[in-house]
């Protein structure tokens, strides 16, 4: 009985390291997401006052390329340079071979779903996206159309010159392991500020 | 004991369920609505009314008609375009040609109206062209991307209807080794432009106005012309070409197509494809060599136009007796491109290219391989001696070569230039890519001021190769170009390749032009000569050409002198617009290092003057009469081009990224090792009490 103590005690003290440091590593993905974002709004606001590829941080491998208000959700996110797994942990990425935001063509942006892109899934029709460039000037899109694909129809990257932003995020939303095949994919064309249809926002 | 074991079945259990992915079945299953169309990939969750997004492509197909004269080809190439959609169109079709086309002609044809266009300078050809689009009329315009690469945008072509727009350009063909060739470029490889470069800084730092990252991003996104990725059925190619060579031929090759000859006179030759149309996907390339002894040895043709004459030379110099030939020492650096692009057949074909390299290097020599992708990486920190070890080393590294990730080229160039630390008699860089970067110009300010005593040469891979990218990486970098277009060819060219760099150059030429002070000339320098190559210059002079032009050069110590009478020339019609062309290109490459404004008036000048497509100036026609009224909308689309052969697209644009992150996954897990945790401490105060 003694023996049989000891052991749960032995197996007990491991099981709640372990536990703690799962929890611990899962917080810090989700902390991390959120903190970076505001990290972020000071290299954002250097960049807008004319700074080039400013690094928030003196290791990092990346630099805010724009800003995405989505005002139906009531969010706001700064994209990053370059979509690599470390990148996407602190922002949405900017797909470099893809347009930048806000020049003509299809410019692909992915996120996590499970930190800054799970709002994808609440998008619907004619939502309006708001860009704000480098170059300080506000551009208006507006939700097209959304896609479940597998994640090698690399084919959403293709450009027939009208002005778009693509979201790429993982699917399901919902699925616990990463490294899902299917993707969720929503299309924004630019519109002209005055014609934008927007939904009713309670703000 | 039995308390424990069970607890740790139960938990077992637990665990076995979590990461069986039992819950994410029942958790993905609540979620009913999308449930039904997460089976099958592409499928369409939602799509907005009146969007654009089912717009249709205009589509084109395209006949190409070439009259080749001696050394000049002249082409006809006839687009046509159709709309099959219900609603007016602005057509925008991206396509290639060759690098040293003179494009000089566009016309539209729409029934039996014929509409010619005319040079312009660029920002006034595009306000006559937008007006025209604007009031409703019919209107075409052929721009200048790269010298390799055009837009023509056609305006307003109604529902159901087709327009064709004829281009006309000229070339001169290559000869080399006894052969003549051409290529003539039928699909682009998609580009890669870097987000950031070293040599960025360098060139904006030399303000020279253009070369600002933006406006290389801008450029990028606009060169780039929609890819299909359905059947890459598209744009149908017929081909006609008549081959007035002047003599018998004993060899006429196709180097990728199939195609039929038939010799309708002695000296002339019908040439087509076997099929009837090839849809524009692998670059077309044709060569032929004269029967034996028929091979020229001098070529000089004359033109008068207006109060100028322009002329052109081509000489190839004599073949030297091997005894005097002695052993030079060398350093041989292979630079190679292992970016995504390069996947499928392309990195084969450079993995045996470079192996062969690495066979034929005597233990002499010192050698180096720098491989580069997003990251540059090199074999050995400096060039090492050619011992069987080290070849062995290097033959292995090769093997392991895979292609994936972007084009940063900069840094490998920087490495393959700036190691020069031993003293060898001749530096070769040899490099081998499919040149698809956008961000050239800087690339070519950087080869041209770190050059020092390198000579590079590029290998051009691939079914469509970015080869005005590479020819003038040759120019600046004092080497020449070859290209490969079929694993089957890499033993041919390289083998040719590798003999030109083993055996002596022809350095040190001049030529002296008949009155000399008064001739606008080209090339600004005369390249080193390899075997096999011939010299090549074109020059304009004031009246017509009188007197005598005299060359000399030197093959190790040994000096080599021809003149020629001017009386010899012969005459040919379009010497004036291919020297323009060259004049063109050469005052383009030195915008790189002297700014743009002087040259871009010395460009618009020559290109109006001789009727030529440039950077600076288009062509564009407009008819007269409106078609559509103003009420009707136009839809501006770009005409969709294949995917040149042997190319993965994932691999260019990879697969979409990779986007979740495991901290549900960490978080629920670890909530649960804490439950158990838990339980396990309530079931040890359980057993205290009782003991």
């Amino acid at each position: 009985m003694r023996l049989a103590r000891e052991m749960l005690v032995a197996v007990t003290v491991l099981v709640v390291a372990a536990g703690v440091l799962q929890l611990g590593q899962g917080v810090y993905i989700k902390a991390k997401a959120v903190l970076a974002q505001h990290l972020l709004e000071q290299a954002w606001a250097r960049t807008q006052a004319g700074d080039h590829q400013v690094k928030p941080w003196a290791w990092a491998d990346t630099w805010p390329l724009a800003r995405i208000v989505i005002p139906s959700q009531h969010k706001t996110y700064i994209l990053l340079a370059g979509d690599s797994g470390r990148t996407l942990a602190f922002g949405p990425g900017h797909h470099t071979g893809s347009p930048l935001p806000g020049e003509p063509g299809n410019s692909m942006i992915s996120g996590h779903r499970d930190t800054h892109f799970s709002f994808l899934q609440y998008l619907a029709n004619d939502d309006e996206i708001i860009l704000e460039t480098v170059h300080g000037k506000t551009k208006h899109y507006q939700v097209e159309q959304g896609r479940i694909m597998s994640a090698d129809n690399a084919w959403v990257v293709d450009d027939d010159s009208v002005s778009r932003l693509t979201f790429v995020t993982c699917y399901p939303f919902n699925a616990l392991q990463p490294g899902t095949a299917m993707r969720y994919v929503i299309t924004a064309v630019e519109v002209d500020v005055d014609v934008v249809n927007t939904r009713p926002i309670s703000l | 004991m039995r308390m424990l074991s069970r607890w740790v079945t139960g938990s077992a259990f637990i665990f076995y369920l979590y990461w069986s992915g039992a819950w994410q079945i029942a958790y993905a299953s609540t979620d009913a609505e999308v449930r039904m169309q997460d089976i099958s990939q592409g499928s369409l969750v939602f799509r907005s009314e009146g969007s654009k997004a089912y717009r249709q492509v205009p589509v084109v197909s395209t006949d190409v008609e070439m009259n080749i004269t001696g050394m000049i080809l002249r082409s006809r190439l006839k687009q046509t375009f159709e709309n099959t959609s219900d609603q007016w169109v602005e057509a925008i079709y991206v396509f290639p040609l060759p690098e040293q086309a003179a494009v000089d002609h566009m016309r539209i044809k729409v029934g039996e109206r014929v509409i010619e266009g005319q040079v312009k300078e660029k920002n006034q050809a595009r306000k006559i062209y937008n007006k025209a689009k604007a009031a409703g009329k019919r209107a075409a315009l052929t721009e200048q991307l790269r010298p390799n690469m055009f837009t023509n945008s056609i305006a307003n072509i109604g529902p159901g209807e087709t327009i064709v727009v004829e281009i006309e350009y000229q070339q001169l063909l290559q000869y080399k080794d006894g052969q003549y060739s051409f290529r003539f470029p039928m699909a682009i490889t998609p580009r890669y432009t870097p987000g950031r470069s070293a040599v960025n800084d360098e060139a904006r730092a030399m303000n020279s106005g253009w070369l600002t990252e933006e406006g290389n991003l801008q450029g990028s996104a606009a060169i780039t012309p929609p890819v299909d990725i359905g059947n890459n059925k598209l744009n149908p190619v017929r081909m006609n070409i008549m081959l007035e060579s002047g003599f018998p031929l004993a060899h006429l090759k196709s180097s990728y197509h199939a195609i039929n000859s038939t010799q309708t006179e002695p000296g002339k030759y019908r040439i087509g494809f076997t099929d009837e149309v090839v849809y524009a996907k692998r670059d077309f390339v044709l060569s032929w060599t004269p029967e034996a002894g028929k091979q020229p040895r001098v070529a000089l043709f004359s033109e008068n136009k207006g109060t100028d004459s322009y002329h052109m030379l081509m000489v190839i110099p004599p073949e030297m007796d091997n005894t005097s030939q002695k052993t030079l020492s060398r350093e041989v650096v292979y630079i190679i491109d292992t970016s995504g692009s390069m996947a499928g057949t392309s990195i084969q074909q450079a993995r045996k290219a470079l192996l062969m390299g690495l066979g034929r290097l005597d233990i002499s020599s010192r050698f180096n391989i720098i491989q580069f992708n997003s990251v540059t990486h090199m074999l050995f920190q400096s060039s090492q001696m050619a011992t069987p070890e080290n070849i062995n080393k290097a033959k292995y590294y090769v093997r392991q070569l895979q292609a994936t990730g972007g084009t940063e080229m900069a840094p490998a160039l920087q490495a393959g230039l700036n190691n020069q630390v031993y003293d060898q008699d001749i530096r070769q860089v040899i490099f081998l890519t499919d040149g698809s970067v956008g961000n050239e110009a800087e690339l070519f300010v950087y080869i041209k001021q770190h050059l020092g005593n390198s000579r590079l040469f590029t290998v051009g891979i691939g079914s469509a190769p970015n080869s005005h990218f590479m020819r003038k990486v040759a120019e600046f970098g004092r080497g020449t170009f070859s290209y490969i277009g079929n694993v089957n060819d890499v033993d041919e060219i390289m083998r040719k390749l590798f003999r030109k760099l083993e055996t002596p150059l022809m350095s040190d030429l001049v030529v002296d032009f008949p009155g000399s002070n008064l001739v606008d000339s080209w090339p600004e320098r005369i390249p080193d000569l390899y075997d096999g190559e011939p010299l090549l210059v074109f020059w304009k002079s004031p009246g017509y050409g009188m007197g005598e032009i005299r060359i000399h050069g030197k093959r190790q110590n040994i000096t080599w002198e021809n003149t020629f009478p001017m009386s010899l020339a012969g005459s040919g019609k379009g010497i004036s617009q291919l020297w323009a062309r060259k004049k063109i290109s050469e005052l383009m490459g030195r915008q790189l290092t002297q700014g743009r404004n002087g040259v871009r008036k010395q460009v618009i000048e020559i290109a109006l003057d001789h009727h030529l497509v440039s950077q600076y100036t288009s062509l564009v026609a407009v008819d007269i009469t409106p078609v559509r009224s103003i009420a009707t909308s136009l839809t501006k689309s770009k005409v969709p081009v294949n995917l040149p052969t042997g190319q993965h697209y994932t691999k260019i644009f990879g697969r979409l990224p990779q986007t979740a992150t495991p901290a549900g996954m960490q978080i629920i897990s670890g909530l649960l090792l804490l439950l158990l945790g838990w339980l396990a401490r309530w079931k040890l105060m359980y057993w205290r009490v009782r003991s």
